[in-house]
């Protein structure tokens, strides 16, 4: 690890925002937090601003906000980058109706070009606080990668890389809507092997939608995918399953995701992934079954129609 | 011995003698400096990739273990004259390299390297240039139509040609004109024919852009009058048969060399010519990877020399080897033989049938070039400046910086490349040029799709002469379809020629069948009284081809709507999901 200290900007005063200043703080490097909250975190060495042009001078951006602000937020931000700065977000969403990944939208709306995304079983406690965790940076460039490595990684994080951009983006975003599920199910006494079967064939069908999307459906298999799964049910509580749980217990969707915590990426891609799948012959049962509960219908009476659809080769 | 001296006027370099070197003019284009810095550039090229491979014993060995077996492997399977020649050499290099010394090993990987840089640079000669320039024109037109060449012997030199009438040449020319002079040009044109480098070189010409230097296939170099001029003229030697990886360095060190000292370049970044006349969508972009090294390798150095992308589309009414191309396509799709040394760019009756053809067809072929972009996919302005998606102006350079300080990084570069070759695709279907045949054949291919339901694409390659439609109802038809496209035109998604704007639907499907019957082979519609028959489905489905990424937005009557949804599937075509970098840029 080179000794050089970084300049790094952080776009956005979340829970994983503050997580990933705190980390870069704390390896040493000069951390820039952009906020609209004053005071948004307790640490004295992170220089915390309102304006997006103080982070020009950053020389890698983590973008750590929702989905359905990328875009606003990237077309701001862009107005203060160049073709110089790396920059890697932690979004678990898809953007839009074409699910278009927030890698995409960056580029599209930025100069920025060497653009990553973090994810995996990573989440924001771990990095504020340095307990042991994991997580894979996926970028067509090695450069963001190694960048991100040199900001946060160390002794309590291991970080890999992949160049399949796309796939660690949608397994992200799928693993979020399966999270749901598991919140949903788990309340509902659903047993380990229904589990199992259901949560296996919904990363089916995330590696069919990846590879629409142009990534890789190996990628499924890694961190990104499968290791953020057996985080979620491993009992990392992250605030999809809460919403999920909250569902079973026959909660409205609008009062449970506010007491998860705001926005939820999982709730509105559901619906998404439905129709995109449609429009592109791509068969999604599983993501269709969390859809339909989310609209209100009965758990049950989805449940049945799954099981009673005939299973084919796996 | 009369065979061999026959085959090295073939393979070899002929040039012309001259007693004292020529100096280029100021206004000269840069490629009048190349023979002066031939040399040089032969030298900085095999420097730079011998230094790759001798830092330390093992990486020599690898190489030259590596590229003695390749090239044992391809000359004992090609068991020609190079073969007899050269295979003594790779088996005895095989045989000794465990012996070698350190400064031997050092010397083999040096002389193989240089050998393969002289044989990849090509030459350019002025008075090549001057002749071809004048004589082609004339040749050409001697060819075509014999009756017009003394009035054309008779004028000026820029006089009113019959080639400027077939070839219309479209884009910001004055923009590029201005380009050229600041930085370098990089043309990436899609690939339909062998024509193709013949035809730009033309165009370029015709609307005073510079010359470029280009990659050609060795096999276009076996008939001596071609490989002259290709010699000559600034093509250098691309041979595909060597699969040594050190040559293809060599290859790109070498493309990257000339755009470094700012030789305007041309690639095809499809790699080979389209078989299926699909727009290209899968590009490898290999060779043009090197323009953006070119560029990085200038910034490090303190240079601050532009590179621009310009993507070109080609645009026939008629393809010269269409119908081979096509069959080639479906006999083995995917899995195309690469070379094919026996369609109808090698048959002079198919020449001159061709140019036959073509004469008197106002626009025959459109050369558009597109807006250029720098080497990461960005649009430019008049100046040549980047600019960013808000439209504020960018600095290019700052894309090879780390940490504020321009580097060289081959895997960085290799991304851009990547995402480079999603900007291209998406420009080529925005500038591509769509030609009367394109549409004739896409009705009559979407109304035998129609009437076929439920058959697969080859089974309904077989339904001949069976699905036919009044002329009226045809022109018709057309009419629709090309209101449809000059709509969409002016959103920005499609473009058509002059022609196809402008002329009766009927006249469309007159100028159609005119161009096709009597040049291909084979018969592709057939007009009857006042109906017309698709005849031959292939060929319908080659020119067709065109439209597919546009089908589903062309339906103006809800009957064609499933077959438009078949249509649009032809080749795997896959929307441009993701790519919005190709979208900002479009």
């Amino acid at each position: 690890m080179s000794t050089d200290r970084l300049r790094i900007g952080v776009v956005g005063g979340g829970a994983f925002g503050r997580g990933v200043a705190k980390a870069a703080s704390r390896t040493g490097h000069e951390v820039t937090l952009w906020s609209r909250r004053a005071g948004a975190v307790d640490d004295a060495r992170i220089r915390v601003s309102a304006e997006l042009a103080d982070l020009a001078a950053a020389e890698l951006i983590f973008l750590a906000v929702p989905s359905h602000v990328a875009e606003q937020v990237a077309t701001e931000l862009g107005e203060h980058l160049d073709g110089g700065h790396l920059l890697a977000h932690v979004s678990r969403g898809l953007v839009g109706d074409a699910l278009e990944p927030v890698s995409s939208v960056i580029r599209r709306l930025t100069p920025v070009r060497r653009v990553g995304a973090l994810a995996g079983p990573l989440v924001a406690d771990a990095l504020a606080l340095g307990t042991p965790s994991g997580a894979v940076v996926g970028s067509h460039f090695p450069e963001v990668a190694d960048a991100v490595r040199e900001a946060i990684a160390g002794p309590s994080l291991r970080l890999y890389a992949t160049d399949d951009i796309v796939g660690v983006e949608v397994a992200s975003a799928l693993v979020g809507l399966l999270a749901l599920a598991v919140g949903h199910a788990q309340a509902r006494g659903v047993g380990p092997a229904a589990l199992a079967t259901f949560l296996t064939r919904g990363m089916a069908e995330a590696s069919r939608l990846a590879e629409r999307l142009g990534g890789d459906p190996k990628t499924l298999a890694g961190l990104a995918g499968y290791g953020d799964l057996l985080a979620v049910m491993a009992g990392d509580e992250r605030p999809e399953q809460a919403v999920g749980r909250a569902l079973a217990e026959g909660r409205p969707l609008l009062e449970a995701t506010r007491d998860a915590g705001g926005y939820i990426e999982g709730v509105t891609i559901a619906e998404r992934v439905v129709t995109f799948a449609a429009r592109e012959g791509i068969e999604v049962p599983i993501c269709d079954a969390i859809a339909r509960v989310l609209a209100g219908r009965p758990a049950a009476e989805v449940l049945q129609s799954l099981m009673v659809r005939s299973a084919g080769g796996e | 011995m009369k065979l061999k001296a026959l085959r090295a006027l073939s393979e070899r370099p002929i040039r012309l003698p001259r007693l004292r070197p020529y100096v280029p003019q100021p206004d000269d284009p840069p490629i009048f400096w190349f023979d002066g810095e031939r040399k040089d550039i032969v030298r900085e090229v095999a420097r730079r990739v011998t230094a790759r491979h001798t830092a330390d014993r093992r990486r020599m060995e690898l190489v030259l273990n590596e590229t003695a077996l390749a090239e044992i492997r391809r000359l004992e399977s090609q068991r020609d004259a190079e073969a007899a020649e050269r295979l003594p050499f790779w088996r005895g290099l095989a045989r000794s390299i465990a012996r070698l010394d350190d400064a031997q090993k050092r010397d083999a990987v040096r002389d193989i390297v240089t050998r393969y840089a002289e044989d990849v640079a090509g030459n350019f000669d002025p008075r090549v240039y001057r002749l071809a320039k004048h004589a082609v024109p004339k040749l050409l037109t001697g060819v075509m139509a014999p009756s017009r060449l003394p009035e054309e012997l008779a004028t000026a030199v820029d006089g009113h040609t019959l080639i400027g009438e077939l070839l219309q040449v479209e884009g910001d020319l004055h923009r590029l004109r201005h380009l050229e002079k600041v930085g370098t040009l990089v043309y990436v044109p899609t690939h339909s024919s062998n024509l193709d480098s013949v035809v730009i070189g033309r165009a370029l010409e015709q609307v005073g852009l510079s010359p470029v230097i280009y990659g050609a296939g060795k096999n276009l170099f076996t008939n001596p009058m071609i490989s002259f001029f290709m010699h000559n003229l600034g093509a250098y030697r691309v041979d595909r048969r060597v699969q040594a990886r050190v040559y293809k360095e060599v290859l790109k060190v070498f493309s990257q060399v000339m755009i470094e000292r700012g030789y305007h370049s041309l690639f095809f970044p499809g790699g080979t010519r389209s078989r299926s006349n699909l727009i290209e969508s899968h590009l490898k972009l290999g060779l043009a990877g090197s323009a953006l090294s070119a560029f990085a390798h200038n910034r490090v150095r303190g240079v601050d020399r532009p590179v621009w992308f310009v993507p070109t589309t080609i645009n026939y009414e008629l393809v010269l080897e269409g119908e081979t191309l096509v069959e080639d396509w479906l006999k083995d799709e995917g899995k195309a033989r690469y070379i094919i040394e026996d369609d109808e760019f090698s048959r002079l009756d198919r020449w001159i049938a061709f140019f036959r053809k073509i004469v008197g067809l106002k626009a025959a072929c459109i050369i558009r070039f597109g807006d250029p972009i720098d080497c990461f996919g960005n649009p430019t302005d008049d100046e040549g400046r980047s600019l960013g998606p808000s439209g504020r102006s960018i600095d290019a350079g700052s894309y090879v910086e780390r940490r504020g300080v321009p580097v060289e990084d081959a895997a960085r570069d290799a991304a851009y490349t990547r995402e480079l070759a999603d900007v291209l695709v998406a420009r080529f279907r925005q500038d591509t040029v769509l030609m009367a045949t394109s549409l004739v054949a896409h009705v009559l291919f979407r109304r035998l799709v129609r009437e076929t339901p439920g058959l697969d694409l080859f089974a309904r390659l077989r339904v001949r002469g069976e699905v036919a439609l009044p002329r009226t109802e045809l022109a018709a038809e057309v009419g629709a379809l090309r209101d449809r496209l000059v709509a969409l035109q002016s959103e920005g998604v499609v473009r058509v020629s002059d022609t196809v704007r402008d002329a009766e639907p009927a006249a469309l499907v007159d100028r159609a069948l005119a161009v096709w019957n009597g040049y291909h082979q084979r018969v592709a519609a057939r007009a009857l009284d006042a109906t017309i028959t698709a005849e031959d489905p292939t060929l319908l489905l080659y020119y067709q081809n065109r439209l597919v990424p546009f089908a589903n937005l062309l339906v103006t009557d809800e009957a064609d709507r499933a077959a438009a949804q078949e249509i649009a599937r032809i080749g795997g075509a896959r929307p441009l999901l993701g790519t919005a970098l190709a979208a900002r840029s479009a």
